[in-house]
């Protein structure tokens, strides 16, 4: 009591301390009761732009709040994520060690019956540097020529973990080329479905689905079919995911063989990262 | 530094502070109020020529975000500014939980004092609730040691010595 007594100066009533709290009890109600509606509004807006920034501050730390929860989460999940990818890994690492055998053990049988050795992908992954607003066909990606990038090089994107075709480089420069996406009309693949085994030519038909043309009359191929680009293609590796059919046949006019369509299985509108393939290696014996 | 500028200083940190409960706990109904524990310390550790002013600042502050009526904090808070002074020689501010009770008191004749008036000059009713009521006097309560000595620590730094 002594330390409040020492801080608290003047606190004993007199005559200015019963003056103060009256004259404020007095502003209040006439601030209530007078018709001081014009006044009022005029300061009240003068003072919300003056206490504005406050209100800001707080709505700030409120979100800030929120944010450190969000990247905490964000940041056990990653770590959940990364224990998963780790576990992952590994399983993959062991299937690599599998393959590596299966594949010389190919290699092996390939050079013991003269057929050309197989080819391994290599290449170059690129972002998607820019692409027309109103045009899906094509994208320029930020990987060029100095970069081992070369033109009708095959592009791949990602699509749920899978190797998915792309398209192909069209045009390379230095440090940018530019790729056309699958469903332009100029672009064409040899490819087959699977299971039926039916190969034919995939060309881009522009915002409808793709055409597999060339298809014999008497074609075991069904909807549903997923559809790869074929050994015979020179320009693609075989095996790669295209896209799936979604119709077959039913083209107006007469026609010497049957058209599939195709959807494409690399969505346009959603590729930001795309593996460009460099030159295959040849395996040496 | 003078006694106006350090309370204008926590006042503004106050004012910040009471918009950040606001958004936290508005969207459930209560309504936590930090302008009125802050005056209520400023009135437990200053002379009434601070506190008076500090009081009925912090309630126009209110006013000028309100709708209905103008004056009615204002008012209030001058209110709970006696109060305060009044309670003075029977609770010891120093101490967490007499500030505690001083400030859940006070809290509960400000609702209740600001709805009466609302009722009486608009006719209209800003009851939220008992609960509600309830959860915002007892967080007032809560809060309140840390923003006296938020004050305390402030203000009668020197006075301390």
């Amino acid at each position: 009591m002594q330390k409040k007594s020492s801080r608290k100066k003047n606190t004993s009533p007199s005559g200015s301390n019963r003056v103060l709290p009256a004259v404020f009890i007095l502003l209040s109600v006439l601030l209530m009761i007078l018709p001081l509606e014009s006044p009022v509004m005029s300061a009240k807006a003068l003072l919300s732009y003056i206490f504005v920034p406050q209100i800001r501050a707080a709505h700030g730390a409120v979100e800030y709040a929120d944010g450190v929860n969000n990247v905490v989460r964000a940041l056990l999940d990653t770590h959940r994520e990364n224990e998963r990818l780790k576990e992952e890994m590994a399983q993959l690492r062991l299937e690599n060690a599998q393959a590596r055998e299966v594949f010389l053990e190919n290699e092996r049988l390939s050079a013991a019956l003269h057929l050309q050795s197989p080819r391994i992908w290599g290449g170059i992954w690129a972002k998607t540097a820019y692409r027309e607003p109103t045009q899906w066909n094509s994208v320029v990606i930020d990987k060029g020529t100095l970069e081992g990038v070369e033109e009708r090089a095959a592009v791949i994107a990602q699509k749920d973990g899978q190797p998915v075709l792309a398209g192909v480089v069209l045009e390379a420069q230095e440090h940018t080329a530019k790729v056309l996406l699958l469903r332009d009309e100029d672009f064409a693949a040899a490819v087959y479905a699977s299971p039926s085994g039916e190969e034919g030519l995939l060309v881009g038909a522009g915002a409808a689905d793709m055409k597999m043309q060339y298809l014999p009359f008497l074609s075991d191929i069904e909807e549903g079919e997923k559809v790869y680009t074929s050994s015979s293609s020179g320009l693609f590796p075989a095996g790669i995911l295209v896209g799936e059919v979604t119709k077959v046949g039913d083209e107006e006019g007469l026609h010497s063989s049957l058209t599939a369509r195709v959807e494409p299985a690399a969505d346009a509108s959603a590729i930001r990262e795309l593996f460009v393939l460099t030159k295959p290696t040849e395996k040496k014996k | 530094m003078s006694d106006t500028l350090k309370i204008f200083i926590l006042f503004i940190a106050a004012t910040v502070l009471h918009w950040t409960f606001m958004t936290i706990f508005g969207g459930v109904g209560i309504s936590l109020n930090v302008m009125l524990v802050f005056a209520c310390a400023v009135c437990a550790f200053m002379k009434p020529q601070y506190g008076y002013p500090a009081a009925f600042v912090c309630g126009l502050f209110l006013d000028f975000f309100g709708v209905k009526l103008f004056g009615n904090n204002a008012l209030t808070f001058t209110l709970c500014a006696c109060m305060v002074y009044g309670l003075e020689k029977r609770l010891d501010f120093e101490a967490p939980v007499p500030q505690m009770l001083g400030v859940f008191g006070i809290s509960v004749f400000a609702v209740l004092f600001n709805v009466a008036l609302l009722k009486i000059f608009t006719g209209f009713s800003a009851w939220t609730g008992f609960w509600p009521f309830v959860a915002g006097t007892v967080l007032n309560a809560l809060l309140a040691p840390a923003v006296f000595w938020a004050v305390r620590r402030t203000c009668c730094k020197e006075k301390n010595s």
